[in-house]
């Protein structure tokens, strides 16, 4: 038999694409030819696979073979091929019958001793195989969890080369003949329907035991009602205040009070983190919300994805369906900022190259921390900046950027007063998250025929057209409108959040109540 | 009720009829601000001026004509007016054709209908015969809280931003906004209350099927459909030069106060300034670069004439806010009355210290209310001017 065919999935940003590998063996010098755009580490597979083949016990065939990889104009990249690329010589060489591998994808590298070795972004390869009607699928067997998210397709998870052919040969999964190097060879076997792992509750204890907790942030009330706002309402955040205040440590447990990624969700996060290849191990399905905390000097295509080789997600589609937090928020380049407005705008991050263009998604809550200025001295009496560099430092978080943002809070330095009496006020995180998840209840229940989900993604004249105030509730803000406290643009603002406020106060629209609350916790020092 | 209304509701309606009609003849006849006809107005109705034009004779009770030289006692030139205005009679509108307008959108608004706009009784015997008004907006109600912003027609690059910025700052605020629509600053400041979503008035120098400038005819669309277009001419009157001066004292009159955004010396800008001042409505303008000769007419109100120097929208609801309230029964200020706050604000503005600032929470437990109340008191004794955020925290607001 001189042609076998094999399939493979090649990814481009979270899509999966079908490759079909030929295999064609004629007569002429030994060797193996590789064609349709493969990359530097698939040139490389020819070495790997032969290696591969031979220490697992099989005949390599020692006559001309060329491999295809279709389509052709479609750049391939990546070691994931290894496997396809094997079993298609070895099928067209006769030794591995055509009707084994019939329907079946296979995703894996291989190492010279013959054994499989985890790739990256299996999830989205493997979902994209069963949407094209796959019936298997054949990957590592480290990757065979993640795999096994993918619902509608027999996963064959396989340690080494010659346990995945054994299980080809003898068609059923009876007898994983295990061969040469003995390692706990075999095929894994998982049918699939709902087999989501039971690994729903990560540990999100820390280092010492110990889960963060809103609760924690003692000494800063309006701090933590602005964290409960932005959750429910999906709000991004601004905070501005002197070091030591908690701004970190509020941004932090954002996530707490998160509601918990339903299925959807979770295997589009988990999709974007399994290309990264920043999935955590023995936890192939995250659920939890994600958090990603950039540094400030990362640049431009670490945030919003990029690479000149295989196109990676960046920190905005890490932070997909959850927090992307920006401490330091002025320190991070301009065009580092200003490249995060498409993704805050259209929720993905569209990276353009010669040959393709990946899409990731990347709808996230944006939180930004600052200083209000560059010396950072906890007491602004102690502040030695001049004015000018004061008024600099924040003017360089971009207007567009801003205009996103509806909560800002400014963190006061913390007094003992205040340390005092804000314990009676403090509530745990899983108290605060069972009001959001119901706030969410509510504005999604209102936000049903629209495109939106939550109150944040509500464009202004939409706003403004469809979802006016309670009579009288503007009243306090024309009122510190007309005293200069707040301008135009705040009063959107306020008014978006004040929605917020009603939902989680479960009024069907805001009154003065929810506008004066949302006006009391918008107002800041002037500047 | 109206077949009750009985015979005195359907005569004093006929009454009313007559006198419409003869206020849209008289709009016909005679310019905007004649003086005979404004001294004839004074003891004669409008229906007896046009039944004694049409009869030949002056109207009963009219004063006798004079000369212009000689003192005495009469109207000088009536019987000069008087051919002049008969002259016109032969085309004047009669009752069809005043229903074929307002089938087309465009209504005659008399003295004493219910939308007229009170405001122009300030021109005295000057007012308007009556108005033609089209539009989506209620001109009276627009009125009470508007600004007039006119301006240069050559208006620089300066002078339209910030008429830009603050006609859509004001309409933001709820403030109608008065203009010509001419070009340059008149234009610019429509069409920034009409994206805003403002309410916006246009007062034209001709009749309403022939706006001037043509090529803003957009423009006066979109006025229509966001406020209104008001002229003092009858439909079909094309602009004359001198109907430019005339129609601005009726932009000065309409609106609470006037600002000069950029102006010449010598312009129609000015002109509206002049009326504005002797009006004795708020005048307030907007500065520029001494050097620039657009802006040397508002340098000139400023030092001359005691225009208000106003740089923003912010700036003209305060000067319009404290000083005019009389004219529209609106508040003085925007500051609450301290009895007027309930028990619960009451209680959080007795615990916010005075100088140093204190945390919500702190508030929150000195006055005995939870947190969001607090949050929610603070919000809105801030708005009402009581308190202040500082550095610290919430503090008392410092008088001044």
């Amino acid at each position: 038999m001189p042609i076998a065919r094999t399939h493979s999935m090649a990814l481009v940003g979270v899509q999966g694409h079908d490759v079909e590998i030929e295999a064609d063996i004629q007569n002429g010098l030994p060797g193996l030819l590789l064609v349709g755009l493969p990359d530097t580490a698939l040139r490389e597979a020819r070495d790997r696979i032969r290696a591969a083949i031979v220490n697992s016990g099989e005949q390599w065939p020692l006559r001309r073979i060329t491999v295809g990889l279709s389509p052709a104009s479609l750049p391939k990249r990546g070691s994931g091929f290894d496997l396809g690329i094997a079993v298609a010589v070895l099928s067209a060489a006769g030794s591995v019958p055509a009707a084994a591998i019939d329907g079946v994808a296979f995703l894996g590298e291989l190492g010279l001793d013959g054994q499989l070795r985890p790739v990256r972004g299996v999830l989205p390869a493997v979902a994209a195989a069963a949407a094209r009607g796959f019936r298997r699928v054949a990957v590592p067997l480290a990757s065979a969890a993640e795999a096994a998210l993918v619902p509608g397709l027999q996963v064959l998870g396989a340690s080494t080369l010659g346990g995945l052919l054994g299980w080809l040969r003898d068609g059923a999964a009876a007898g994983p003949a295990s061969p040469a190097p003995a390692i706990e060879g075999g095929a894994v076997q998982v049918i699939e329907g709902g087999a989501m792992p039971g690994s729903g509750q990560p540990d999100e204890a820390g280092p010492g035991g110990h889960a963060p907790d809103l609760a924690d942030v003692l000494g800063q009330p309006a701090a933590r009602r602005a964290a409960e706002i932005c959750a429910a309402g999906g709000h991004h955040v601004c905070l501005l205040g002197p070091p030591g205040a908690g701004k970190t440590m509020l941004a932090e447990r954002i996530p707490t009070v998160l509601p918990r990624l339903d299925t959807a969700a979770a295997l589009e996060v988990t999709s974007i983190h399994s290309v990264a290849g920043v999935l955590p191990d023995g936890q192939p399905l995250l659920t939890a919300p994600p958090f990603c905390a950039p540094h400030h000097t990362a640049s431009k295509a670490a945030i919003v994805g990029g690479g000149s080789g295989v196109i990676r997600p960046g920190a905005a589609s890490l932070a997909h369906r959850g927090c992307l937090f920006l401490d330091e928020a002025p320190e991070f380049g301009r065009d580092v900022l200003d490249a995060l407005r498409q993704p805050l705008e259209s929720g993905e991050v569209v990276v353009a190259r010669s040959g393709l263009t990946a899409r990731f998604p990347a709808r996230f809550t944006l939180i930004l921390a600052a200083n209000p200025c560059p010396c950072a001295k906890g007491q602004q009496a102690a502040c030695e900046c001049p004015p000018a560099a004061r008024r600099r430092y924040l003017a360089r978080l971009s207007g567009p950027l801003l205009d996103r943002v509806d909560v800002k809070v400014e963190f006061l330095p913390v007094s003992r007063g205040e340390l005092l009496s804000d314990r009676s006020f403090t509530e745990p995180s899983a108290v605060v998250a069972e009001r959001v998840a119901a706030a969410r209840q509510r504005s999604a229940a209102r936000l049903q025929d629209t495109p939106w989900r939550v109150n944040a993604e509500i464009p202004p004249s939409e706003l403004r057209r469809c979802y006016p105030p309670a009579p009288g509730a503007l009243a306090p803000l024309e009122r510190a409108m007309d005293l200069g406290q707040i301008s135009a643009r705040g009063v959107h603002r306020v008014i978006r959040v004040a929605w917020t406020l009603a939902d989680l106060a479960e009024v069907p629209a805001p009154t003065v109540d929810q506008t004066s609350l949302a006006l009391g916790l918008w107002l800041g020092v002037p500047r | 009720m109206r077949e009750a209304g009985g015979r005195e509701d359907r005569d004093g309606g006929a009454g009313r009829e007559q006198d419409r009609l003869a206020r849209a003849v008289l709009t016909w006849l005679a310019e905007p601000t004649d003086p005979q006809l404004c001294a004839l107005l004074r003891s004669c109705s409008p229906a007896s001026i046009v039944a004694g034009l049409s009869a030949g004779t002056l109207p009963a009770g009219a004063p006798p004509s004079r000369a212009a030289h000689l003192p005495g006692p009469g109207i000088p030139g009536l019987d000069r007016a008087f051919r002049r205005w008969s002259a016109r009679l032969g085309d004047a509108p009669t009752e069809a054709a005043l229903d074929a307008w307002r089938r087309a959108g465009t209504e005659l608004l008399c003295p004493g209908d219910p939308g007229w706009p009170g405001q122009l009784d300030v021109l005295g015997d000057a007012r308007p015969w009556a108005l033609w008004v089209r539009g989506s907006a209620d001109l009276r109600f627009a009125c009470l809280r508007s600004v007039s912003i006119v301006g240069t027609r050559a208006a620089t690059p300066y002078g339209t931003h910030v008429c830009t910025e603050m006609a859509a700052a004001l309409a933001e605020r709820g403030w109608a906004v008065v203009s010509g629509g001419a070009f340059g600053i008149d234009g610019c400041a429509h069409s920034s209350v009409i994206a805003a979503e403002g309410v916006t008035i246009a007062v034209l120098p001709s009749g309403l099927d022939e706006p001037y400038p043509r090529s803003h005819e957009r423009l006066f669309q979109a006025i229509g459909a966001h406020g209104a277009l008001v002229s003092e001419h009858p439909p079909g009157r094309r602009p004359t030069r001198p109907g430019f001066l005339v129609r601005n004292r009726l932009i000065a009159a309409l609106s609470r106060g006037t600002v000069l955004v950029e102006a010449a010396v010598r312009s129609g800008a000015l002109n509206t300034a002049r009326h504005a001042r002797d009006q004795g409505r708020p005048l307030m303008a907007v500065p520029g670069p001494v050097t620039a000769e657009s802006s040397a007419g508002c340098h000139l109100a400023i030092r001359e004439w005691g225009a208000e120097c106003v740089t923003g929208a912010r700036d003209v609801v305060a000067r319009l806010s404290f000083g005019a309230g009389d004219l529209a029964g609106l508040p003085p200020g925007p500051v609450l009355a301290r009895d007027s706050l309930d028990a619960e604000s009451r209680s959080v503005l007795e615990a916010v210290p005075a100088r140093v600032g204190w945390g919500p929470a702190r508030i929150a437990v000195v006055a005995g209310v939870d947190f969001d109340r607090v949050i929610c008191c603070l919000g809105q004794l801030a708005s009402g001017g009581f308190v202040e955020r500082c550095e610290r925290g919430w503090r008392l607001r410092s008088p001044g």
